[in-house]
């Protein structure tokens, strides 16, 4: 039986071309694929956009070392004094701080408490305007691109506090009562879309709390410098190389 | 039998040398084809034993069972239903109902002896 005969031999022959094909069929290495379910889409969708985002910025990055290596040079050459740029520089810093009295379009959004008389024993707390309905606004026009906010002439900076003080709301360690002027500087068109638009926080505070929430659209808002003092105790700046 | 899987062996420590793969497109055709041959190794081997072996019809077997299974894939494909399902539920209930038979010839023979 273990003599070689010819249908073993072509059974041989035969079993070597299944060996071949299953042999590329290893070598494929076929990944293993989980399902793509909607969310994992919308996880990559995401990645792939934050990566986008990012790739702007290092080009945006790489063009503004670009012209400062160009200032530099011009600085080296005796073009420019080092004083102008340095003063331009602190301005515009100034601005970004929130120290410099800035001026642009944008919108004003007054926002007032619900004054209608509401039937005896009405819960009226839902008619008052809290320090959370101001930050919920604030933080919907810093997410619609808003440069610059003031609320009651009181600028908000990136440490301001919003807090609740009983009838008040403290800004900046100042106390501003209501009605709330908040003016921002930035696309009106975005901006008031963010309060007014349906779904908006601002939008819920007016049609379902009833409290007044006014937008005006105008050229040029003022938005005052902050003008207090600014010193961290804490924390000190990283030097590069540290 | 001892030479099928010697064959098959072979056969995949020659494939996995040779530098040459195909698209991955035509992965799931390439395996039930390779199912569909591998029914046809088992029936070759069991007609071999009980002595009828012929190779026309083995050859035949062998790659028009490859080529059905592989079309049936296909059109599974293009119809969007898994037609390939019925080429491997074929070929696998076959497989072993070939090897069942070639278990008792083998192991009869073993008793005669």
């Amino acid at each position: 039986m273990n003599k070689i005969t010819r249908p073993n031999l072509i059974v041989l022959i035969f079993s070597i071309l299944i060996g071949i094909f299953m042999a590329g069929q290893f070598k494929l290495s076929i990944p293993n694929l989980a399902p793509v379910t909607l969310k994992s889409i919308e996880v990559t969708k995401n990645e792939l956009n934050a990566l986008y985002k990012e790739i702007e910025d290092l080009k945006l990055m790489i063009a503004d070392k670009n012209e400062q290596i160009k200032m530099l040079e011009s600085i080296a050459d005796g073009d420019e004094d080092i004083r102008d740029i340095l003063q331009a520089e602190l301005i515009k810093n100034k601005a970004i701080a929130g120290f410099q009295k800035v001026k642009g379009s944008g919108i004003i959004i007054k926002m007032q408490d619900n004054m209608m008389e509401g039937a005896f024993g009405e819960e009226y707390d839902l008619d008052l305007i809290h320090d959370v309905d101001v930050l919920m606004i604030i933080n919907d026009l810093r997410a619609a691109g808003a440069e610059a906010i003031s609320i009651n002439n009181q600028r908000v900076l990136s440490t301001s506090e919003i807090k609740c003080g009983g009838p008040i709301i403290r800004i900046n360690g100042r106390s501003v009562g209501s009605p709330f002027y908040i003016k921002a500087i930035g696309d009106p068109k975005l901006l008031s879309a963010a309060i007014n638009a349906p779904n908006t926080y601002g939008y819920a505070l007016k049609t379902i709390d009833q409290i007044v929430i006014e937008t005006t659209v105008e050229d040029n808002i003022v938005i005052p410098a902050y003008n207090g003092d600014f010193d961290f105790k804490y924390a000190k700046p990283v030097k590069e190389g540290d | 039998m001892i030479f099928a899987v010697l064959g098959i062996l072979i056969g995949i420590a020659f494939g996995l040398l040779l530098p040459y793969t195909y698209n991955v497109a035509y992965s799931l055709y390439i395996s039930v084809a390779i199912l569909a041959c591998l029914d046809s190794v088992f029936g070759g081997i069991r007609a071999n034993l009980e002595d009828k072996f012929d190779i026309n019809i083995f050859m035949s077997g062998f790659f028009g069972n490859a080529i059905l299974a592989a079309i049936l894939a296909y059109i599974g494909d293009r119809l969007g239903v898994p037609l390939y399902y019925a080429a491997i539920f074929t070929f696998g209930g076959r497989i072993f109902e070939n090897f069942a038979y070639i278990r008792r010839i083998l192991l009869k023979r073993r008793i005669k002896k």
